[in-house]
């Protein structure tokens, strides 16, 4: 006992190891947790101590929450950021802002540390989903080399790769919480090695409507000074989680640092960052002819489409941005490098006119341009019309390549409804 | 030289460490894992299938690449004793041989093996 409790003190010592599971409205609240220096978020539950539920989630969710809760491996704790759900223990206090959320987890951590008798007990049953042991000849629930089903699970089928080869199809779902892919977005795909043979996106999270300054703006006028300080720190949120996954961590936590007190004088600071991003050489190791997107059908969704040439944007039709002498920033090539450029440019060009807008207004009816794209009232969201096509663009593309491709694109899984709609389901 | 009883003694000794390292973790941490904590963790879904797949490693790029840069090496080193007794003869002779390995090369370069990630 003696020794465990110098190794629990020492461990109270060190950043809390947290899994964020991340819902609706809560996505860049957790990208800035990892500012503190209390928590280091990990991507796997395997890896952490506690796990944080942040935002708001659909009951359908739950089961998905069982299973990640269960992963963590004990002892473990939960602390749950933003709204109550059903399923999880709900003497769980709900809690609000980020200094009381990181006090939250150290004293969940600081508790399982010197008593893990206190973790929490698995959600879900402990069966596996068939009876296997024992079975067969060898044991493994059936029979032949790929007969069983060792540990519940039957073996995969073969189909012909693009050699030609009669090889495995592994059928895998990734998603909705893994740190390689955008909070809430899953993908059902048939893998043989690391090449995506088909693959489908799930409409798994319908998020709750999440109102931010872009959707209030479609029915009365907002400042165009907050909307771009709001641009930029949407694109700079972006680029943090982007870079954190692209294997550049620390220039990530200067992106978001960024975001969190960002203002037209922050002018200097982004361009430096945009500088060292440029000069990382991401471009050209991990972006330059990766996630080429097709030509058509590219109409309304920003930043992707200004990244085709395209000189799309609903900005351009608004008299007080008219007046500030707005023109779109485009560039060519249509790849994922072509819209990291296009962000970046966007961010330096926001702030400039967030810096000379001083109290004119815009929108207000109709079209709105937010971050990600052209938005209506009932209208879909960019991230619902760019995962309509998504399956089709990943096919045929390299694990990393395909990761590459979806963060190039700025998807939001969660704001899947329509803006005037998006009610609980 | 170590002698056969010294070694078996490093390797009992060895054992009844890593004997004594697993049993020090499990009375630490005595908690049993559950099946839905085994199974390996791809998002929040469980998975459907046996991870254990065949697939195509591609060996056959990256081992002309090894082969290409391994003979040239191999050719090379009593190249460089003979090279200033033998002189001009030996260098084309050289020349010609890298010639034949390029073609290896840019046969590999032409199947992406050097499209490494």
């Amino acid at each position: 006992m003696g020794l465990r409790r110098r190794l629990g003190s020492l461990a109270e010592s060190a950043p809390v190891a947290v899994f964020p599971v991340v819902g609706a409205g809560a996505r860049a609240d957790v990208a800035r947790l990892r500012l503190r220096p209390e928590v280091e978020l990990v991507d796997s539950p395997r890896h952490a101590d506690v796990l944080l539920v942040a935002g708001e989630f659909v009951p359908g969710e739950v089961p998905g929450l069982a299973q990640v809760h269960d992963q963590l491996a004990p002892p473990r704790g939960t602390v749950r950021w933003g709204e109550r759900l059903d399923g999880l223990d709900p003497s769980t206090p709900t809690i609000g802002t980020q200094d009381e959320v990181v006090a939250a987890i150290g004293s969940v951590a600081s508790g399982l540390y010197r008593d893990p008798s206190i973790s929490e007990s698995p959600l879900l049953p402990d069966v596996d989903p068939v009876d296997w042991r024992g079975v067969g000849p060898y044991g493994h629930g059936g029979t032949g080399m790929t007969g069983g089903t060792p540990y519940g699970r039957p073996m995969v089928e073969r189909a012909p790769d693009r050699d030609g080869l009669e090889l495995d199809q592994l059928p895998v779902t990734v998603g909705p919480w893994i740190g390689s892919l955008p909070p809430g977005m899953t993908i059902h795909m048939k893998l043989q090695g690391d090449i995506i043979q088909e693959a489908e996106v799930l409409e798994l999270v319908a998020g709750p409507y999440c109102p931010d300054l872009f959707t209030l703006a479609l029915s009365s006028p907002q400042r165009v000074e907050d909307m771009e300080l709001a641009r930029a720190s949407h694109h700079l949120v972006w680029l943090g989680e982007a870079l954190r996954v692209h294997g550049l961590p620390a220039l990530g936590l200067r992106a978001l640092r960024l975001s969190q007190k960002l203002g037209p004088d922050s002018a200097r600071s982004v361009r430096r960052l945009i500088q060292t991003v440029r000069r990382s050489g991401i471009f050209q190791l991990a972006l330059r002819g990766v996630g080429t997107l097709p030509d058509s059908g590219l109409d309304g969704l920003g930043p992707v489409s200004r990244a085709h040439g395209r000189e799309d944007d609903a900005r351009l039709d608004e008299p007080a941005y008219r007046e500030l002498g707005f023109t779109t920033i485009t560039h060519d090539g249509g790849d994922a490098a072509a819209r990291w450029r296009q962000r970046l440019g966007e961010i330096d060009q926001s702030l400039d006119l967030a810096g000379r807008a001083g109290a004119l207004t815009a929108f207000g009816a109709g079209v709105v341009e937010s971050p990600r794209g052209r938005i209506e009232p009932e209208g879909a969201q960019p991230s619902s019309l760019l995962k309509g096509r998504l399956a089709v663009w990943l096919t045929g593309l390299e694990w990393g390549d395909a990761v590459t491709t979806i963060w190039s694109l700025d998807l939001d899984p969660i704001t899947y409804l329509p803006v005037e709609t998006g009610a609980r389901q | 030289m170590l002698s056969l009883g010294a070694a078996l003694a490093v390797f009992l000794a060895a054992t009844l460490a890593l004997g004594v390292v697993r049993w020090v973790g499990d009375a630490l941490n005595p908690m049993m894992s559950t099946a839905p904590e085994r199974v390996p963790y791809h998002g929040g879904m469980p998975p459907e299938f046996h991870a254990w797949n065949r697939y195509h490693v591609r060996w056959y790029a990256m081992a002309l690449l090894f082969l290409a840069f391994d003979m040239e090496m191999v050719f090379m080193y009593p190249w460089a004793v003979v090279f200033v007794r033998e002189g001009l003869i030996s260098l084309v002779e050289m020349l010609m041989f890298i010639l034949i390995l390029v073609v290896g090369i840019v046969y590999t370069w032409r199947e992406k093996g050097f499209e490494w990630a």
